[in-house]
Order: C-alpha cells, then sequence, then structure tokens
C-alpha cells in the first residue's frame, strides 16, 4: 500500500511538473522499465491535462516552422528517417548539456539564406554562421573556407565581459560531439586563422560551432565551461 | 470525455487526428498542417512554463521534432491527440526550466510579458466537461492549495518557488502537493 502510494505520488508531481530535475531524470527513465509506474503516469497525465485546455494559446513567431523543417532536413541530407532525428536530437542536447540554449532565431535566419541558396544550387567552398545574440543582433559572425580551410570570426553585437574570454568550438562527428577548441576570439575586430587543417572538409560543414563565455585566456578544462552560442554552417549568400 | 482539449484547441478535433496520422506516414504536408493548427496551442502551454521567448522557441522547434518523430506512438484510447502533442510540449518546457542554470551569454534575456492571470483559468465559460469535473475537484481544496497546483501545472513553478512564494518550508509543501494530488484522484475517481 505504502509502495502504491510512492509510486502514484512520485507519478502525480512528475506531471505537475514539481520535480527537480535529477529526479525528473530519474523518473523517466524508470518509466521505461516499470510499468506501473508508467501506467501511473498515463493517468496523472490524462487527469490534469483539463488544466492546460484553459492555457491560451499565443502564436509562436513566423519562421518557426522553417527552422523545423531546417533542423529536420539538417539532421541528415534531405532524408528525415527517426533514426536521423534522434541522432539530430543527441547532438542537440550535447551542446546543451555543455552550455546554452541558442537562439532560435538564429535558425530562422540561417534558413532565409538557405533558402535561398537552396534556389541557386552550386557546390560552395564559402560557408557562413551565424551566433545570435538576441532577436535581432548576431553577437559573432564565422566564416569558413573549405577549400583553404580557414575560418575568420568577427565579434558584431557580443559585448566584452570583464575578466572573461570568448572561446571558438568545434564539434563534430569526429570527435564524437565532443566540443574542441578552435581558439580564443579576443576582441571585437576580425579574426583569421587556419585551424581547421586537422580536419576533413566534409566533416566540418557538418559541424556544430560554438562560442562560449569562460575565464580570462579560456576554459580551464579544456571543454566549454560557460553559457555558450551554437551555430552550423549554411553556404555564403552571394 | 478525452476530447476537451481538442475541442477548445479548434474545431477541427478529428482533423488533428488525421493529421497525426498521416504524419506518423512521414507525410510533410500534413506535418505542416498539423503546426498551423496547434502550435499556438503548444507555444501558449510552453510559454506559460519558460517566461523567454528565446528558450520557448527553441523549445517548441524540438516539440515538433519530437512529434514528428513519435507520431506512430500516438494511442487515440489513451487521449486526444492535443492532449498528447501537449503532453510533449509541457514535459520538454518542463526538462528545460528545471535544467540548472538555464544559460544567455547576456544577463538580460527577453522576457516574455505573461499576464499574471493565475490561478484564475477556472472561471472559463467554455469549460469541456472534463475541465468542469476537474475544476470541481480543484474547488474542494483549501484556496492555497488549489492555487498551488493550478500554479505548478500551468507555470511550471517548482517546489522552491512555490515554498517562497507562499512561505512555507520545501518538505511541507511537497506534503501539501501529494496530498492535494491525492484528494484530486480521489475526489475525480479515475
Amino acid at each position: 500500500m505504502n509502495d502504491r502510494e510512492d509510486i502514484d505520488g512520485l507519478a502525480a508531481e512528475y506531471v505537475l511538473g514539481t520535480l527537480d530535475a535529477s529526479e525528473r531524470t530519474a523518473v523517466a527513465a524508470r518509466r521505461q522499465r516499470e510499468d506501473d509506474l508508467d501506467a501511473a503516469i498515463a493517468a496523472w497525465e490524462r487527469r490534469l491535462s483539463p488544466l492546460a485546455e484553459a492555457v491560451p494559446p499565443l502564436e509562436p513567431p513566423a519562421g518557426l516552422f522553417t527552422s523545423i523543417e531546417a533542423r529536420l532536413a539538417n539532421a541528415n541530407g534531405q532524408s528525415t528517417g527517426p533514426g536521423q532525428i534522434v541522432e539530430l536530437q543527441q547532438r542537440v542536447r550535447r551542446w546543451r548539456n555543455l552550455a546554452a540554449a541558442a537562439s532560435a532565431a538564429a535558425a530562422c535566419l540561417l534558413v532565409v539564406i538557405g533558402v535561398r541558396e537552396m534556389v541557386r544550387p552550386q557546390v560552395p567552398s564559402s560557408y557562413v554562421a551565424v551566433f545570435q545574440k538576441d532577436d535581432v543582433s548576431p553577437a559573432f559572425l564565422l566564416s569558413v573556407d573549405l577549400a583553404t580551410r580557414t575560418l575568420s570570426i568577427r565579434t558584431v553585437a557580443a559585448e566584452r565581459q570583464p575578466g572573461k574570454s570568448y572561446q571558438l568550438w568545434i564539434a563534430t562527428e569526429q570527435s564524437g560531439g565532443v566540443p574542441q577548441s578552435l581558439g580564443l576570439i579576443e576582441d571585437r575586430s576580425d579574426i583569421t586563422r587556419t585551424v581547421l587543417n586537422a580536419y576533413d572538409p566534409a566533416v566540418v560543414q557538418k559541424a556544430t560551432f560554438g562560442v562560449s563565455l569562460e575565464p580570462a585566456g579560456g576554459s580551464p578544462t579544456g571543454r566549454p565551461t560557460g553559457p555558450a552560442l551554437h551555430a552550423k554552417l549554411i553556404p555564403a549568400p552571394k | 470525455m478525452e476530447a476537451a482539449l481538442q475541442r477548445q484547441a479548434m474545431t477541427t478535433a478529428g482533423d488533428v487526428s488525421a493529421l497525426l496520422r498521416r504524419v506518423a506516414a512521414r507525410d510533410k504536408a500534413a506535418f505542416s498542417a498539423l503546426y498551423d493548427a496547434t502550435s499556438a496551442k503548444l507555444y501558449g502551454v510552453v510559454v506559460r512554463i519558460l517566461h523567454r521567448r528565446d528558450l520557448a522557441d527553441d523549445v517548441l522547434q524540438e516539440v515538433y521534432i519530437r512529434i514528428w518523430e513519435r507520431a506512430v506512438d500516438y494511442d487515440a484510447a489513451k487521449g486526444s491527440p492535443i492532449a498528447w502533442m501537449a503532453t510533449i510540449a509541457r514535459n520538454r518546457a518542463l526538462d528545460e526550466v528545471r535544467r540548472k542554470n538555464p544559460v544567455s551569454l547576456e544577463d538580460a534575456p527577453e522576457t516574455l510579458e505573461v499576464a499574471s492571470d493565475e490561478p484564475s483559468p477556472l472561471d472559463n465559460l467554455n469549460q469541456s466537461q472534463d475541465m468542469q469535473r476537474l475544476a470541481r475537484c480543484l474547488d474542494g481544496l483549501e484556496p492555497d492549495k488549489r492555487d498551488m497546483v493550478v500554479l505548478a501545472y500551468r507555470q511550471g513553478l517548482s517546489r522552491e518557488e512555490l515554498a517562497e512564494r507562499y512561505g512555507r518550508p520545501v518538505p511541507t509543501i511537497k506534503t501539501w502537493l501529494r496530498r492535494s494530488l491525492a484528494q484530486l484522484r480521489d475526489c475525480l475517481g479515475t
């Protein structure tokens, strides 16, 4: 009886949303293998779901669906099988675990440019990635030339933080999604570097880039430690 | 019985089921139509919990990716399609909001103005049968406890946030929540 109560109380709080992060994770894992917990959660979802009905609808920003389509397409070529989406989500999650939520606006902008590109198919070697600060201004602009394996990064709207450095990272399939440092973004000027020699251009093209805020001089651990933005490459608009 | 959210969200509830079936069959046009029909509802749910547009936009994208991915798992016997989708949205938003130190490069992320009309969602005139029944049972709780349940569900408040708001220790809040929920369950009889 007590066990039953505990499971039901846990399920109830899981659905209500009041468990903390580790409890939520534990319950989400347990329900995969505990049928009674899973059933209790489903029952609570049914009981409380009318509460969501009274939540006033709110129009999401225009262009969000285009971003969703782009994410699905990006998962791997034009195919969007479930496995590839899972892989995409895992990659996204890996970055988020390390750092932060990136602005969806970046994705919107990428898509706008990306769609323009699709109209004129070509095999470009110049790519850009936009690290969005907010809805209107990019924090950093990254340009990559795959032919010469050079990159340049420009600080746009990101502000200098006292005692902090911005650090650029790349996460590739080659590194199992683990971010590798591409160096510090020292000041507001353009920085051009040849740091991609170790990477296959095809790998770089699909990589996720990140900019994290680190202690002055860069991450002490060799991995991103502070809040970060992330972005992927899209062909540079002509 | 399960038509509550469905009816509230749109007049074409049956369409949503049909769209979801087509999405399960990888129909991209149906996915787009499903988004048009349901995104405002889910965005409302997500924004309430996250209070931040940048996070909400990102989470909503992930929610629809999940819906695309899991549409085959939707089982009409277990509830309305919109309730199923809202559950995915809530879970994703709650995971995000419970994550420690939600971070942004800037200190002042855009905060969404969410009307502080909580908790008064139970006065809605066009309540479904399910909502009316739940509202009656909620009204059977002490006012503070009823509000607590609604705030937690709709605005994603944690035990700590509730503790602060109600000036009680966290363990007390937990006890109150569990008791209130058990009382709700007994009242609903389902």
